[in-house]
């Protein structure tokens, strides 16, 4: 498409005989947010390292920047990274460094001094909610502190893109829900965020659309309204019935007066049993979830 | 360029808020150049203090002549003598505080320093297992009467107040034979010639006489030393001892020795520290090569380095120390520190974990500072132990700055070591940038 900030084409990489990645390909459209979603190992990491320009793919190629744009190409490229902030998994922060120290010396690696270097120190703060302990070493913080600087530090430099990995792991609801906030006033802002989590409440609730990868593959790709569609599967309905009737064919399994089965119209369905004289005690209709298609597509083996 | 500043600012300011490894890079050299220093004093023919004897003075007689006596002695380098009342003294000679106490019981002035007159009564109290030390504090005894004598017979009014009470007590001696009157009554007219001569001869000269003894007094000998010692090899430890001007001349080279190893160890474990705790990911995400990253780290730990040594070198001056050559020793030391960082670079990559990193590295620098006199000056290795540390960074660290300080090298002198420093810098900075990109 015309608008795509980040294409990504028939990446591969591999490390020995282990393929990391595998033919990827998708792209992200200037100002959209993108859920990037994969068991553990499924190569999310090394997919945002490549992105990034810290890995060089074995095949494939990795192209940032938007066509109008003035930079546009390989992240290799030192000009096109500043394109890129990047809020890793690990807390990436100098914990002996206050919060000011550690936005100051990220901005002045990315050539902001001066003035311009003291209104993003002091913005990034304000965006962190960090601004009465700014002059505080960062060990002192709590785990949502530092994540909410993580972020920060990852916006200093006003990038178009923003790429973030499991920035919510390890934050109480509170930091979580300012995480969410803050996350939405950025999309509002049209800044493009490919967001990798674990979490499918999170990507539901952020991502305009979700890709789902697994051993290095792209397995899906769509808005969450199009994959429920596709691998979604049937609703799920249960119950607890007045009494078993006799002369009712009815779907599912019974055992006894509770009732469960699986329907793609479910309250058409519990309608006509009911018409035919099916007394329900309880009814529970469990819709599918971007959960359920995750374990529709990768499985519900365990991953180590 | 900035960026490499930006980078080596920031590593500097986490080295030096980790109090535990600031200490290591500053408070532990200091330590070590200080004790060190104290050890090897006694074998250095440095200025330091010489070793005295501790004793206390009890001054009962309380005269000017007394008095007197203790500002000689306490002038004697050789002691040092405190002035008490008895009981403390005794307490303090008991308890093994002092070696010995010196009392100057009353009448001591009446007669101290007149040879013809009864001997003033002075009593010692040693402490019995310092008697070794007795006879010498004996000696200086002697030699301040010496002196106390020389003074009051250039003291006309003092002299002429003994001859008359001498002549006072001759008339009222009924028993004294005629003889030996007429032969003492001689012999104080004479004293009392030679005082008024004494007066004259004062009178004229005041203009050139600064002060008592400053040439009209006498010494009963003039002894001066002489060498019996043979010729003393210059390469030998003694000759190269006495090379040196004092006694951190030794110490403190070797001592800043182990805070250029404290500065390689930090800054291995900062790079590895990086590399773990996602640091390292944003660096290498930012508009920055990997090289500029290197850069920042290595001018970050070459500064550290050059910080050592300065503030090593400062306080060895306060103390004492006097570099032959400033230039020589920042030459010296910017080849010192270009080695090091070259050592730090491979040594960041050889684990992968901060811990692994750091405990590789000082067992390395544990090596080389054995090897190289970082903890026993090569001088006084064994022969086989000389010839390993040629293989030492740390041994080529030491001469270069020893050279500098108190060896007078030469710059053809200083080619040798300097040189071999600077190619483990660049061998390192090479092999270590590889593996960097390697891992």
């Amino acid at each position: 498409m015309e608008n795509q900030i980040i294409l990504v084409s028939n990446l591969k990489k591999s490390y020995g005989d282990h393929i990391a990645v595998d033919q990827l390909s998708f792209g992200i459209e200037k100002g959209e947010t993108l859920g990037l979603l994969g068991p553990n190992g499924a190569g999310k990491t090394t997919t945002i390292s490549m992105l990034v320009g810290m890995f060089q793919p074995d095949e494939g190629e990795v192209i940032v920047g938007a066509k109008d744009g003035n930079r546009q190409g390989n992240p290799v490229d030192p000009a096109v990274r500043r394109l890129i902030g990047i809020a890793p998994q690990a807390l990436s922060l100098y914990s002996d460094l206050t919060a000011t120290e550690n936005l100051e010396f990220f901005g002045q690696l990315y050539g902001l001094s001066g003035t311009a270097l003291k209104q993003r120190v002091e913005w990034s703060l304000e965006f962190a909610q960090l601004e009465d302990r700014s002059k505080d070493r960062v060990k002192t913080f709590s785990g949502g502190m530092k994540r909410r600087l993580n972020i920060a530090v990852a916006l200093i430099h006003e990038p178009e893109i923003l790429l973030l990995d499991e920035p919510t792991v390890g934050v109480d609801p509170q930091s979580r829900n300012h995480i969410f906030e803050c996350i939405e006033t950025l999309r509002e802002r049209g800044l493009t965020i490919l967001y990798t989590t674990h979490y499918m409440e999170e990507a539901q609730r952020l991502c305009d659309r979700v890709a789902i990868i697994d051993h290095g593959k792209m397995l899906a790709l769509d808005s969450i309204q199009g994959l429920l569609e596709k691998y979604g599967g049937c609703s799920m309905v249960s119950g607890e019935l007045v009494e078993s009737p006799a002369h009712v064919d009815l779907p599912g399994e019974i055992n006894g007066t509770t009732i469960q089965f699986e329907s793609e119209q479910p309250l058409e369905e519990v309608a006509r049993l009911t018409q035919k004289g099916v007394q329900f005690l309880t009814l529970n209709v469990a819709q599918p979830s971007l959960e359920s298609v995750f374990l529709t597509l990768t499985g519900r083996s365990l991953r180590d | 360029m900035s960026q490499i500043f930006t980078m080596a600012i920031k590593d500097l300011r986490l080295l030096f808020r980790d109090k535990l490894g600031a200490f290591f890079i500053i408070g532990f050299p200091i330590l070590m150049g200080l004790f060190f220093g104290t050890i090897t004093g006694n074998y250095s023919s440095g200025t330091g203090k010489k070793s005295q004897i501790k004793v206390a003075i009890v001054d009962q007689d309380k005269t000017d002549v007394s008095e007197k006596f203790v500002s000689l002695i306490q002038q004697n380098d050789s002691v040092d003598c405190t002035p008490m009342e008895f009981d403390p003294a005794r307490e303090s000679v008991r308890k093994g505080s002092r070696v010995a106490m010196i009392v100057l019981g009353e009448g001591f002035g009446e007669t101290a320093g007149f040879f013809w007159e009864e001997a003033p009564s002075i009593q010692i109290g040693v402490d019995p297992s310092r008697n070794a030390e007795s006879a010498m504090l004996q000696g200086f005894i002697m030699e301040t009467i010496g002196q106390l004598s020389s003074e009051r017979m250039q003291d006309s009014m003092a002299m002429q107040d003994m001859i008359d009470r001498s002549k006072d007590q001759l008339k009222a001696d009924q028993e004294i034979s005629v003889a030996n009157r007429l032969l003492v009554s001689t012999f104080l007219n004479s004293l009392e010639g030679m005082v008024d001569s004494i007066d004259a001869l004062q009178t004229e000269s005041d203009d050139t006489i600064e002060g008592p003894g400053s040439g009209s007094g006498f010494q009963f000998a003039n002894i001066e030393s002489i060498d019996v010692t043979r010729k003393i090899d210059p390469n030998s430890v003694k000759g190269q001892l006495m090379k040196t001007k004092s006694k951190w001349d030794v110490s403190f080279p070797q001592a800043m020795m182990w805070g250029i190893l404290a500065c390689v160890a930090g800054f291995a474990g900062s790079i590895a520290k990086e590399r773990t705790h996602g640091t390292m990911t944003r660096l290498q995400v930012a508009p920055i090569s990997k090289f500029q990253v290197l850069c920042g780290k290595a001018l970050a730990c070459f500064i550290s380095v050059m910080i050592v040594v300065a503030m090593m070198t400062g306080l060895g001056v306060a103390l004492d120390m006097r570099p032959d050559s400033y230039p020589k020793l920042i030459l010296s030391t910017f080849c010192v520190a270009g080695c090091f960082v070259g050592i730090m670079m491979v040594m960041s990559n050889l684990g992968k974990t901060e811990e692994s990193v750091n405990g590789s590295g000082w067992a390395i620098n544990m090596v080389m500072a054995m090897l190289g006199g970082g903890m026993i000056p090569v001088m006084f290795m064994p022969s086989f132990m000389q010839s390993l540390s040629h293989f030492s960074p740390v041994k080529w660290s030491v001469l270069a700055v020893e050279g500098a300080i108190w060896r007078e090298f030469s710059y053809a002198e200083l080619l040798m070591p300097c040189g071999i420093l600077v190619g483990i810098g660049i061998a390192g900075v090479l092999l270590g940038s590889w593996m960097m990109r390697r891992s």
